[in-house]
């Protein structure tokens, strides 16, 4: 380094890099400049100095001077690595491999630019040049420990497992017996994991066994080693040994469900799917009873039966389990049993079961068939559980009346307004489910979980700047909403998008849902830090898993719905070109409205103008303040207005469309939106993939059969191919029709009828039907409407089942014949009638929602102090059992007690 | 009484925290709703039992220095929860008297309707006893509506005693007169 420098410069060149490495930037940027008085040109002070800018935020010099160094000095590897380094600065990975490469051309055996090439090639999972790589460190190296488990680790990676255990072998070939020194036991215990992880992985599980055996004085975690032992030896069919295995390890931690579920599969009495013979439940059962003896603390081993015992065994059993947890006064307990409704015949047998305890409860203060008195509480936490029990059933008026008469009872419990809050949300009324959820909120200020709660019920009811508020109490101060994106908030930015949505302000729409892409960009970038640290610490199997994991990072369920809000707004901006989409917004808004919004924007371009000059000042402090880092650029675009304003959303919709496609293959809504984009922009052939591929995964989906039909309504209208692009394209698509079972020679109004005849009962079929009538004969409208009306809620279908009538459901019709179908008569029609079925909901305006002017929760009345329901039932006369005493006092108004004490 | 299972009962102070679920209590139990100084004062007096005290339950110290912390107003609230559920509330005052001895009025004193009659007003009402005869204090002393016996049952079984009567007390309810119903200490060692 250095090395074209007289002796002078060369140490002036040192104390750079020297200054460098310690953040001493400033000393560093004088070394450079008084070798530069001298050889301006030299190549790799130029370099350096780039790099050195680089951190004290002055980008653009940077990458002048890097580039320059590199343009005068293309032969040193110094140059090439700095420009690297650079890249890597702003996680341009592909660039700075390509840098590193070319340093290593100059200077093949450099293991600093090795090991970071390395550390870029397991990032961008360049897994065979991360073996090459690592394989070269080891040869240059192999006095290194780090060296032989990077190299195993790669060649893992690099799907080669038993190539990696060879190379662990013989690593440990190299080590003394005495080997590992006292205080690297923990990582040698890691090492051993790591090697028996991956003889099982190849399926040597004798050889794991052996090896797991052999080590075990040498391996401290102790329980890691009993686990790996117990799935060893289920693998190797030794189910004796596994079951005391495993007992043991529930003598530890009575309340793993993995350690029952290996205990079920050494007796053969696993599924899968949960479905059990008769046989095996007597026998699952007997295995239970006698584990719930042993460990009688356990609450699992009391749970987990009722997930497969059945009737009467059943309903003896939960009301043994519930009995406890409501004397004891566990909120929890629903959710704990939640998963038993999906069953088709436990929800009957728990709302039998805790029906009779209410009434026992009530009538006699003690559980059926028992003498043993319940405390007070028992009551409430009944009627706790099945306000939520009818909740979850649909049946919302039911649950109303439990909770109202649990608040009533005890009006303390925080729980109670919290679960009203979610039955008013689910009836259709959210402004009043935001107004129970704030006054949860209200009861405790120091629960963020409450608080957050209640931030979404403000969000759902579209009250934006009041969540906002509500949310800030809990971010660090000063620095409000952008402590909510650093957190990455995510649930935050859905449910704030969502809002700004429905309200039609795509750019905030859309900011948020990128926000939540980026994040998960962020949490892949997280990773890097742990190339090198997880080698260095032995954490081999944890860093493999977080690999492993960050690979299906975006098909999580966040990324999933943020990428297909994201593509809905470019969809509608799509079909609403710019200039006319706010324009329009306005026009449908009442006076009052447009008048607020006019405010609202001039406030906003206030700010934005005050944004712009403080960033400028940052910008120019930040110069001032060199090297420091602690300005925040200010966000030049808070309202997303740059992002609505793309040339072609289509293209940018693209983006998130292919990982979609890519990480959430299985998602109707992937090839739904990949249909709506694919058919605007033209590409036929994808949009028939995404057809073809939601017919697979749903051929009766109402959006499948909308799909399906606009399709071949809209490739068939298209006149006679011209192109040999259009030749093509009608040739494929020829040869693809007889492979749709629905067309099978039919015209497209046949397979709408057949459509019909299929779901007669069903609501949302029967609205896709008549929508795509309409489209095929737009004159037939009225028979359409017709369709829609003749439909009826809770109809008995020939197995038994009853199909209800769904909130949402029903406004997408009245949206139908509002916007599509376009007659505003048969919506307002519609609108009466679901406004009777479902009193609660604001949308229909329905009786008891908060709508009306007489409602509680209407917000042009003024509520009262606490929120409360004016006519509360209990409270003001329970006199007389001697507890409650001087109550009446306090209603004089006596000049004898001045207010103030005396002193 | 009552219940055949053991719950606990356990006392705490009020904190701004969670001074709702006072209001909630308040709400339901008594006929007047109290304005915001109300709470204010009950949360300084929470942060008084927390400086004063050692343990959980919120033992109250009295120390005359710290009274000067939070003003003129001295309101001392505690709550009573029955395995975690806040059930009741005890408000009293501290008074002092001509002489300088400092006596309690009892403000209010309130437990749900379904928990009552299970000795969660007496834990209550001898926890501000305790600390009474713990701090010095001369009496102890409330208002009751001559009609209601049972409270003046209750009261009488704590050593309380009806000293006054005051005509006309209430102006909204009837009876409209009330009992001056007062407990006094031994003053053995009130002479510090």
């Amino acid at each position: 380094m250095g090395a074209s420098l007289p002796p002078k410069e060369a140490n002036l060149f040192k104390l750079i890099v020297k200054s460098y490495e310690t953040k001493q930037y400033k000393k560093g940027l004088k070394a450079a400049d008084a070798i530069l008085k001298k050889f301006p040109s030299h190549g790799e002070t130029l370099s350096m100095k780039g790099l050195t800018l680089n951190c004290m935020d002055r980008k653009t010099e940077a990458y002048e001077l890097v580039r320059l160094g590199v343009k005068n000095d293309i032969k040193s590897h110094v140059c090439w690595h700095v420009f690297g380094l650079l890249y890597r600065s702003d996680r341009e990975y592909r660039e700075a491999i390509k840098c590193y490469r070319n340093a290593l051309r100059i200077d093949p055996e450099n293991l600093e630019i090795l090991r970071d090439l390395s550390l870029l090639q397991a990032q961008m999972r360049d897994l065979s040049g991360f073996v090459e790589t690592r394989q070269q460190l080891l040869t240059l190296k192999p006095n290194h420990r780090m060296n032989w488990i990077g190299f195993a680790v790669s060649q893992h990676l690099n799907s080669n497992a038993s190539k990696a255990v060879e190379i662990l072998e013989a690593f440990e070939g190299t080590l003394e017996d005495d080997y590992p020194p006292e205080n690297e036991l923990c990582e040698h215990t890691e090492m051993i994991l790591y090697k028996v992880s991956l003889l099982e992985e190849i399926g040597a599980f004798d050889k794991a066994l052996e090896e797991l055996h052999k080590k075990e004085p040498k391996i401290v975690d102790k329980l890691s080693y009993k686990e790996l032992e117990v799935s060893l030896l289920s693998k190797l069919g030794r189910p004796a040994e596994a079951d005391k295995l495993y007992r043991v390890l529930l003598s530890m931690n009575p309340d793993n469900y993995r350690y029952y579920e290996g205990l079920q599969k050494c007796f053969g009495l696993y599924s899968e799917s949960g479905q059990y013979s008769s046989d095996k439940i007597e026998k699952l059962n007997a295995l239970y009873q006698s584990l719930s003896e042993q460990y009688t603390r356990s609450s699992a081993v009391k749970r987990i039966p009722l997930d497969f015992l059945q009737d009467e065994s059943f309903k003896e059993a939960v009301a043994k389990y519930i009995k406890p947890l409501l004397t004891k006064g566990v909120p929890s307990l629903f959710s704990d049993l939640s998963s038993l409704y999906d069953h088709p015949r436990k929800p009957d047998i728990l709302e039998q079961v805790v029906v009779e305890m209410e009434h026992s409860i009530r009538t006699t203060g003690s559980y059926p068939g028992s003498d043993v008195k319940e405390p007070p509480s028992t009551l409430l936490w009944t009627l706790f559980f099945l306000a939520q029990h009818y909740d979850k059933r649909g049946q919302y008026d039911v649950a109303l009346g439990k909770i109202d008469e649990a608040i009533a009872h005890t009006p303390t419990v925080i729980d109670l307004y919290s679960v009203k809050s979610r039955i008013m949300k689910h009836a259709g009324d959210l402004t009043a489910a935001a107004a129970l959820a704030d006054e949860a909120r209200c009861m405790d200020l120091a629960d963020r979980y409450i608080n957050s709660e209640c931030v979404k019920r403000m969000l759902q009811a579209d009250q934006v700047t009041l969540a906002e508020k509500t949310a800030v109490l809990f971010t660090k101060e000063g620095d409000q909403i952008n402590n909510l994106h650093d957190m990455q908030c995510m649930w935050y930015d859905l449910a704030s998008g969502d809002s700004y949505f429905r309200q039609g302000d795509l750019g905030r729409a859309l900011k948020r849902f990128l926000a939540v892409e980026k994040h998960y960009t962020d949490i892949s970038e997280d990773q890097f830090d742990f190339h090198s640290y997880c080698l260095r610490k032995m954490t081999l199997r944890s860093y493999v898993d977080m690999l492993k994991f960050q690979d299906r990072l975006h098909s999580f369920p966040y990324f999933h719905k943020a990428a297909i809000r994201a593509i809905r707004c470019y969809l509608k901006l799509h079909d609403s070109p710019k200039s006319t989409a706010e324009e329009d917004g306005m026009s449908k808004m009442a006076p009052a409205q447009k008048k607020k919004m006019k405010k609202q924007k001039k406030a906003e371009e206030r700010a934005k103008k005050e944004a712009e000059s403080k960033s400028e000042e940052s910008t120019a402090s930040g110069v001032s303040k060199s090297g420091k880092k602690n300005v925040k650029p200010v966000d030049p675009d808070p309202h997303g207005q740059k992002l609505i304003q793309v040339e072609e959303p289509m293209a940018e919709a693209s983006k998130y469309l292919r990982l979609l496609q890519k990480h959430s293959p299985n998602s109707l809504e992937t090839h739904l939106v990949s249909f709506e984009v694919n058919m605007r922009k033209q590409k036929f052939l994808l949009a028939f993939q995404a057809v073809k591929q939601m017919l697979k995964l749903d051929a009766e989906n109402p959006d499948s059969h909308r799909s399906l039909i606009k399709f071949f309504l809209k490739t068939e209208s298209t006149s006679a191919p011209t192109t040999e692009a259009e030749k093509l394209r009608w040739s494929v698509l020829e040869a693809e029709r007889p492979s749709i079972s629905q067309l099978q020679n039919k015209s497209l109004v046949e397979v709408n009828e057949d459509f019909l005849g299929r779901h007669k009962d069903s609501l949302v079929h029967r609205a896709a039907y008549a929508e795509m009538l309409y489209l095929l004969d737009p004159s037939k409208k009225t028979e359409a409407i017709k369709i829609i009306e003749d439909s009826t809620s809770k109809v008995v279908q020939t197995n038994g089942a009853q199909i209800e009538w769904k909130l949402k459901d029903c406004i997408a019709v009245h949206k139908l014949l509002d916007t599509v179908l376009l007659d505003s008569e048969a919506a307002s029609r519609w609108k009466s009638r679901c406004a009777e079925y479902f009193p609660c909901s604001t949308y229909f305006e329905g009786k008891r929602s908060s709508v009306m002017p007489d409602s509680v929760y209407n917000s042009s009345r003024k509520s009262n102090e606490n929120g409360d329901t004016p006519n509360h039932p209990m409270g003001q006369t329970e006199l007389g059992d001697g507890q409650v005493m001087d109550k009446s006092k306090h209603s004089r108004a006596s000049p004898s007690q001045p207010e103030e004490a005396p002193f | 009484m009552g219940t055949g299972r053991e719950a606990s009962v356990s006392l705490d102070g009020v904190r701004d925290k969670n001074v709702m679920q006072l209001k909630k209590l308040n709400t339901v139990l008594f006929p007047v709703r109290y304005n915001d100084k109300y709470y204010a004062d009950a949360i300084a007096s929470g942060e008084f039992t927390k400086l004063g005290s050692s343990s959980l339950l919120g033992e109250c110290d009295f120390d005359s220095d710290r009274i000067a912390l939070i003003g003129k107003r001295c309101i001392f609230v505690s709550s009573a929860y029955y395995s975690d559920i806040c059930v009741g509330a005890i408000a009293c005052r501290l008074e002092k008297k001509e002489g300088g001895a400092m006596r309690v009025y009892i403000m209010t004193l309130g437990v749900l309707a379904p928990y009552r009659g299970i000795g969660i007003g007496s834990k209550l009402l001898n926890h501000v006893l305790d600390i009474c005869t713990k701090q010095n204090i001369s009496e102890i002393y409330l208002h009751v509506q001559t009609n209601n016996e049972d409270a003046i049952k209750f009261y009488k079984k704590f050593g309380f005693e009806i000293t006054d009567t005051i005509q006309d007390y209430y102006i909204n309810i009837e009876p409209r007169d009330c009992y001056v119903v007062t407990k006094s200490f031994a003053q053995s060692e009130a002479s510090k």
